[in-house]
């Protein structure tokens, strides 16, 4: 028997789902090793269990919680997929405003029929097996788990911070422009793709370290005389930094 | 003593003949920098450069490469060897560069050969191009006692005459066989005269006079410094900036290490062996069974890395483990300074 894979999105843009269409190439390949199920009907049928349900997206909504806590009863191993599910993403942006007034500008008039909760990464609710962060995932990442759930291998996320990737690439340093490029500070499994295409890294990846994070304050501080608000800034765009504490 | 004198000019058309049987790698600018990179047209690079941003350790040592390919099918295993040993030429390399080279040689060749950097470094043809003066601020290589070569290239080149508009006329010095035979089978340039042989005197008694020096002692005395200083708090005080993002270790033309892994096809039956750049300061870069982390903290971790350029590989290798090109501190963004650590230090003690 195929191992089944289901994909599912919560709140989200749903653009990690069509990062695995991406994959063009290895696509046919991925569908003769396993067997895509949909994820309604596998719920419905009681003994329909899940291999592996990667899930897209953010819990932003009452319905969200459901539904992760369902995935959760189906799968034996769950991946959260993208910015959104890994560390709430775009969506937590909504997290540093205030209620009333996202909710009157997203939803006008209609707002009360929308219920909304504070945007959280999936793992805040359900056990996660795997994390694929990034804005979107990056799809070899995707197809290095898959590969190494199928062969029984262990998987990981790197443990180290995009400057390793970039340095591979051969990159001029954006800091010899005078750009404050987040690398330093992200998790790296991009490639390092923004740099290399010349625009510096806005941590879409979410942070590599706590302590990476506290060098960071001290080095804009001390060396740059930039204040830590700049880049905290970036740092909520994708939801990498939510309210840790800093030196 | 000088082996030719040879014209720049003269010496790119040499280059553009080498380039039917060899790929040229030289320095390129780019974004206000210079760059190694291959080139199909010599008129692309310019010899002129002061430095480049990388070394071409990644010509030798690439990021990231098989080592093998594998197939594990019905009980039986196979491997195949992946080896690269297309020829190539670095066209414009640096003493600082050239010694980091001799001591990836000795590094790879030492114990357990190391067939994937010899298969290429023996396709590779190196000339070098000396420095009049230090390159930019900052570089450290006089200290360093690598701002000179002896050895490690194929021909060098002595910038005896420069008229800043590109003539440039060229004391070479052969250090191969291969380098020799390729100058003078091309019979490029003319016998070295007397005066040549004067003019290089002075070439070299200027060039002392042009390389300030940054630590206030000789650098044969900074494995004890560095003995001294294990307990220091200054590895504690400065380490409290490092980010642990390993661009030091992936900018050093003389870091080596490596990290192996194995990436299966989608057929989960076969794939490839490979091995990427890993660095010291990593934080995983001394994790070991058990998730036991012998360096888990970035003050170890640095120590180390000091450690290793200042005193370990000296003391194993016989050259220095640094050569002075200051890239390490170039790219750190925390702007922790080598340099800086080994005046510190002296101070301290
Ligand atoms: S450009 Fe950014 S990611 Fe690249 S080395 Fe510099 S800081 Fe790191
Ligand atoms: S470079 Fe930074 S922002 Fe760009 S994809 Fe990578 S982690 Fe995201
Ligand atoms: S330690 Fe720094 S200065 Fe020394 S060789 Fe490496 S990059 Fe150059
Ligand atoms: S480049 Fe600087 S911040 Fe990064 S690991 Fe090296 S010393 Fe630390």
């Amino acid at each position: 028997m195929k191992p089944k894979i289901a994909v599912f999105s919560l709140t989200s843009c749903e653009g990690c789902s069509l990062a695995i269409l991406e994959l063009e190439n290895q696509l046919l390949d991925i569908l003769g090793a396993v067997e895509i199920v949909n994820f309604r009907e596998a719920m419905t049928e009681r003994d329909c269990d899940i291999d592996i349900g990667f899930v897209d997206g953010a819990v932003s909504t009452p319905t969200d919680v459901e539904e992760i806590k369902e995935m959760r009863e189906h799968c034996k191993a769950l991946v959260a997929i993208g910015a959104c599910a890994c560390q709430g993403g775009i969506n937590s942006l909504k997290n540093h405003q205030n209620e009333d007034d996202y909710r009157s500008y997203v939803y006008g008039d209609g707002a009360k029929h929308f219920p909304t909760i504070k945007a959280q990464p999936i793992s805040a609710f359900v056990e996660v097996e795997y994390e694929l962060p990034g804005c979107p995932m990056v799809k070899e990442e995707f197809l290095a788990l898959v590969k190494a759930v199928l062969s029984g291998q262990q998987w990981a996320l790197p443990q180290t911070s995009v400057c390793v990737e970039c340095k591979k690439q051969g990159n001029l340093c954006l800091y010899e422009k005078g750009i404050i490029c987040l690398g330093p500070v992200t998790l790296a499994g991009c490639g390092a793709i923004c740099p290399t295409f010349g625009s510096k890294c806005e941590g879409c990846r979410g942070l590599a370290s706590d302590e990476a994070l506290q060098a960071a304050s001290i080095n804009l501080r001390e060396q740059y005389d930039i204040p830590l608000e700049n880049i905290l800034a970036d740092l909520r765009f994708y939801g990498a930094y939510q309210e840790k504490s800093l030196p | 003593m000088l082996d030719r004198i040879v014209e720049k000019n003269e010496l790119l058309e040499l280059v553009d003949e080498l380039s039917r049987e060899r790929t040229i790698i030289g320095p390129v600018p780019r974004e206000e920098h210079y760059f190694y990179e291959a080139v199909k047209n010599v008129r692309e690079l310019d010899l002129g450069f002061n430095y480049c941003v990388y070394s071409p350790k990644a010509f030798l040592f690439p990021p990231t490469e098989t080592l093998f390919r594998f197939e594990a099918q019905d009980g039986s295993f196979g491997a195949t060897p992946v080896l690269e040993d297309r020829p190539q030429a670095f066209v414009g390399v640096h003493p600082c560069d050239i010694n980091a080279i001799r001591l990836l040689d000795r590094a790879f060749s030492r114990d357990h050969a190391d067939e994937h950097y010899l298969s290429r470094r023996g396709a590779t043809f190196i000339i070098g191009i000396d420095c009049p003066k230090a390159c930019i601020e900052g570089v450290f290589c006089v200290d360093m006692k690598s701002n000179n070569a002896e050895e490690g290239f194929d021909i060098m080149c002595y910038p005896l005459e420069d008229d800043g508009k590109g003539q440039v006329v060229y004391g070479v010095m052969f250090g191969t066989k291969a380098g020799r035979e390729w100058i003078l089978y091309h019979q490029a340039g003319r016998a070295p005269s007397v005066k040549d042989e004067r003019d290089f005197k002075q070439y070299q008694r200027q060039k002392e006079q042009a390389f300030p020096r940054s630590i206030p002692y000789d650098v044969d005395t900074l494995p004890d410094l560095l003995e001294r200083s294990y307990d220091s708090l200054l590895w504690e005080a400065t380490a409290r900036r490092c980010y642990s993002c390993g661009s030091c270790n992936l900018s050093c033309p003389t870091c080596y290490c490596f990290d192996v892994y194995d990436e299966l096809d989608m057929t989960l039956t076969s794939g490839e062996r490979k091995r990427e750049w890993d660095g010291c300061q990593l934080p995983g870069f001394a994790l070991v069974a058990g998730d036991h982390n012998f360096r888990g903290k970035a003050a170890s971790r640095l120590r180390h890395r000091i450690y290793r350029k200042g005193k370990w590989v000296r003391e194993r290798e016989g050259i220095s483990g640094c050569v002075g090109c200051a890239r390490c501190d170039r790219a750190c963004t925390a702007k922790i300074s080598s340099i800086e650590i080994y005046n510190q230090l002296a101070e301290e003690v």
